[in-house]
């Protein structure tokens, strides 16, 4: 008889690193504002998460940014995360604002916003991260519905070239999914600056390869809500037969530390 | 909480793109750490349904306390899905059929299954398969797939693999209209809301708990019944309850 507990919570501290927040163009949000996705986290039990605008991702870095910081008001359970898009937004603009707001990370999406990741065209960009030491997450791909619905997925030759040639970059390869184990896997082992974020890779015992393949300080726990539960893949982590110490890297502690967060 | 749990949706075999594996160990490792009791396991990586079928019940003989043997056959060689069907279920001890119209082009409507279907009907036994294709007739809903399938062969039990986590509405109709359709639930996905949506529209007693084991991890798969906003109830339904009355299985 299977021992399955109905009533899961996490039996450590959560923090989310894959959440979005805010309503989109394209389709309805499962849950669309900040107090939704708060009874959402205590429902799952989790404490914190990093959060973008999905309009920043889509339309305009900046106003997303913006209204994210609105949306949030200086909750202490959501730690902005902003989008730039280094091919329109103007870089000092940028960096001011995440200055201002004490913002810990960002997150580019180089086949969404249709560059590639190289320092021909992203090389102040990397300066900049290099010199301030914010981490930047990498998504693999970002869905659109509608008449212009196709982005690019990331292409993992421009992230090994670029993070390779600069090892002091922080990054974290975002959303890669069980189908993309064949590529994701070599390049977060070749790239010791690449850590790697969970919310998709569910292919069988993918939660083992990639502890296996980098180890647990460089695995992060996200969930992709509100477009994706929060807790089936918390549930998994917590099957895995890790440490607790490993299950508390996951789950929060290694994402604090490349945020330079406690 | 001591509850059944039992996987209605795995695969065997090696899948080298995916690094799936089709290991006896580890799929049993995973089970035991999932808290998954059993698996239905079937074979549909090989053009010869009968050497699919011998890998299905070689595999299963060395743990028949934890794994469940599933059919499969294929209409691309008609005359030998009925001999198969036979040798499958009377010889081997399988206990439904898992079909691949996806392989074949022909939609699970399409007359080349009609003699499959006509065989499972006379034994009310049950059939699973992905719940539309992007090669259907034009017009053609789900629903209304079902329910001429239903009438034809109103004893074949029809399990719609992925749909019971897809949240697609038209689907989950179909199952709470037709009495005889059932939603599996795996997908690589864990779109929010799905299974608390499935339990609203089609009801908690037409959802299977599936995994896709060893292509996706049993794990996520299990977690998203384990943790979906429903009752206790429910999930145990979900979970084990109604494979083991739909498949006729000790309690």
């Amino acid at each position: 008889m299977g021992n399955v507990d109905l009533d899961f919570k996490p039996s450590v501290p959560v923090l989310d690193s894959n959440m979005s927040l805010g309503r989109r163009h394209d389709k309805p949000v499962n849950i669309d504002s900040a107090e939704g996705a708060r009874n959402e986290m205590e429902l799952a039990g989790i404490g914190r998460a990093l959060v973008y605008a999905p309009h920043a991702a889509i339309f305009d870095s900046g106003e997303g940014n913006r209204a994210l910081i609105e949306t949030i008001s200086n909750s202490d359970e959501f730690l902005p995360q902003f989008v730039c898009n280094p091919s329109f937004d103007d870089l000092s603009e940028l960096a001011a604002h995440v200055d201002s707001e004490g913002v810990r990370s960002v997150r580019m999406f180089p086949g969404l916003h249709n560059y590639p990741f190289r320092p021909w065209v992203i090389g102040p960009w990397l300066d900049w991260l290099a010199e301030t030491g914010i981490p930047v997450w990498l998504p693999v791909d970002f869905e659109l519905i509608g008449p212009i619905p196709s982005t690019n997925p990331i292409d993992p030759r421009d992230i090994y070239d670029t993070l390779s040639q600069r090892p002091e970059i922080k990054a974290v390869l975002s959303g890669a999914k069980y189908n993309d184990a064949s590529w994701a896997l070599p390049l977060v082992r070749s790239l010791p600056n690449l850590d790697f974020e969970i919310s998709r890779f569910v292919p069988g015992g993918g939660i083992t390869s990639v502890v296996d393949a980098i180890g647990p300080e460089r695995v992060l726990f996200g969930s992709r809500f509100p477009d994706s539960a929060i807790s089936p893949q918390l549930f998994s982590l917590h099957r895995n037969g890790l440490s607790e110490d490993a299950l508390r890297a996951i789950c929060a502690g290694n994402a604090e530390r490349l945020m330079g967060i406690g | 909480m001591d509850t059944p749990v039992i996987d209605f949706h795995a695969h065997l075999g090696n899948w080298g793109r995916h690094a799936m594996l089709g290991d006896l160990e580890r799929y049993v490792e995973i089970m035991d750490r999932a808290g998954i009791d059993k698996a239905c396991v079937n074979c549909i990586f090989l053009g010869d349904a009968r050497a699919a079928n011998d890998v299905v019940a070689e595999f299963v003989a060395k743990r028949p306390d934890r794994f469940i043997p599933v059919a499969f056959v294929t209409p691309h060689y008609p005359e030998e899905t009925i001999p198969e069907l036979e040798r499958a279920f009377l010889q081997l001890g399988m206990k439904f059929l898992k079909i691949y119209p996806d392989y074949f082009r022909k939609p699970n409507d399409d007359p080349a299954y009609f003699p499959i279907y006509e065989w499972l009907n006379e034994r009310g036994l049950a059939v699973m398969s992905h719940p539309s294709y992007p090669f259907e007739s034009p017009g053609i809903t789900v629903k209304r797939k079902f329910a001429a399938l239903s009438e034809r062969f109103p004893n074949v039990k029809w399990v719609l693999a992925h749909a019971g986590g897809s949240g697609n509405t038209e689907t989950l109709e179909a199952a709470r209209d037709l009495p005889n359709v059932y939603l599996e639930t795996c997908g690589s996905g864990a779109t929010f809301g799905a299974i608390e949506k499935g339990v609203r529209i089609a009801g908690a007693d037409r959802m299977l708990f599936g995994t896709d084991m060893a292509l996706l991890d049993a794990r996520h798969a299990l977690g998203k019944i384990v943790t979906a906003d429903i009752s206790h109830a429910d999930k145990r339904q979900i979970l084990g309850l109604n494979a083991i009355e739909l498949l006729g299985l000790d309690k």
